[in-house]
C-alpha cells in the first residue's frame, strides 16, 4: 500500500538521520573494532565532544537505569491478572421497580422515566415563560404559579406571576 | 465486553436486563438490546410460554475484524491504532436459572479428611 510504504521510508530516513547524528557525536559504537586500544590520548578527545554536543537526555544514558521487563508476560499470567475477582464487574443489589411507573430505578436515584416525563412538561412551561418575558434577564422578583385550563387563582396566589397553560393539568402535578 | 458477558452468565433474563440497564459501559446498552431481541424471538418463534422463564445459559464475546488507522505522535512518529469490533453471543434457556449448590462446612471437612486418607504411595506393595 502507498501509505505504509511512505511511512516506512519516512521512518528509515529518520533512523538514518539519527544514525548520522550519533556518528558525528562519536557515541556510535557499532563500527568500533573488537580489540580497542586503551589510549589516554583518545579519552580527552571524546570528553569535550560529549560536553559540546547537546544530546537529548535519555538516548544512551537511559539504557543503564530505566526499568524494563525482563520477559514477555504469558497470556496465562495476563489472564489471571485481568480476570481476578476484584476486577470483575460487581452485581448491583440496589435496583428496584419504581412505584409510580413500574420502570426500574436505583434506590438513591430518581426514576429515569418519571424524570423525563416531568422534564417534558417543564420545558413546555419554560417555553411559555420565555414567550411571556420576551428576552433574557427579565424575570420578575415574585413567585410563579402555573394554572391550567379551568383553574382560577386562589387567595394565596394574588402576589404571584401567573403562567397560563391551555391544556389539562397532569395527574402527577399536585 | 467480556466482563459484561461474564457478569450476566447464569442470571435470569430479568436480572440480566436490570444489571445491564444500570451499567455505565457502552457495551451494556448493546447487550441489553440483544437480550430483549432474543427474548422476543424466543416467545414468537421458539414456543416459549412465559418470557420471564428464561435464563442466560451461555454468553460470550469474541474478537471481530479490526480496522487499522494511524495515530500521529510527536516528532514524526506514528503508531497503528486499532478500531475495535467484537461479536457477542448469547443463549437463553427456558426454566429457572440453575443455582450452584452450596457446600456445608461439615461436608468440606469430611472431604478434607477423606483426601488425607486417600494419600498413598503409588506402585508400592
Amino acid at each position: 500500500m502507498n501509505l505504509s510504504g511512505f511511512i516506512h521510508s519516512l521512518r528509515c530516513s529518520l533512523l538514518h538521520i539519527e544514525c548520522r547524528l550519533l556518528q558525528a557525536a562519536g557515541l556510535d559504537r557499532h563500527l568500533a573494532p573488537a580489540l580497542a586500544v586503551s589510549g589516554h590520548s583518545l579519552l580527552p578527545q571524546l570528553r569535550p565532544q560529549e560536553e559540546q554536543e547537546e544530546q537529548p537526555p535519555g538516548l544512551m544514558d537511559s539504557i543503564m537505569w530505566m526499568a524494563a521487563p525482563k520477559k514477555r508476560r504469558t497470556i496465562e499470567v495476563n489472564r489471571t491478572r485481568r480476570r481476578a475477582v476484584e476486577k470483575l464487574i460487581k452485581i448491583k443489589t440496589n435496583i428496584e421497580p419504581c412505584l409510580e411507573c413500574g420502570h426500574l430505578k436505583q434506590k438513591h436515584v430518581l426514576c429515569g422515566f418519571c424524570y423525563a416525563k416531568v422534564r417534558r412538561e417543564t420545558t413546555l412551561i419554560r417555553q411559555q415563560i420565555q414567550v411571556m418575558e420576551g428576552g433574557p434577564l427579565k424575570a420578575p422578583a415574585v413567585e410563579t404559579i402555573v394554572l391550567y385550563e379551568g383553574e382560577t387563582p386562589s387567595q394565596q396566589d394574588k402576589d404571584k406571576r401567573i403562567v397560563e397553560k391551555p391544556s389539562k393539568r397532569p395527574a402527577w402535578f399536585s | 465486553m467480556w466482563y459484561l458477558a461474564k457478569m450476566i452468565r447464569g442470571l435470569s433474563i430479568d436480572e440480566a436486563v436490570a444489571q445491564l440497564e444500570f451499567n455505565d459501559k457502552k457495551g451494556a446498552k448493546i447487550m441489553k438490546e440483544v437480550l430483549l431481541e432474543a427474548q422476543e424471538m424466543a416467545v414468537k418463534h421458539h414456543n416459549v410460554e412465559f418470557k420471564s422463564n428464561l435464563y442466560v445459559a451461555e454468553s460470550c464475546s469474541g474478537k471481530g475484524r479490526y480496522l487499522k488507522r494511524i495515530r500521529y505522535h510527536g516528532r514524526g512518529m506514528y503508531g497503528i491504532m486499532d478500531k475495535v469490533y467484537c461479536h457477542y453471543f448469547v443463549k437463553l434457556v427456558e426454566g429457572a436459572p440453575p443455582r450452584a449448590e452450596e457446600k456445608t462446612s461439615l461436608d468440606a471437612a469430611k472431604d478434607y479428611v477423606q483426601n488425607l486418607r486417600n494419600r498413598t504411595i503409588i506402585h508400592s506393595l
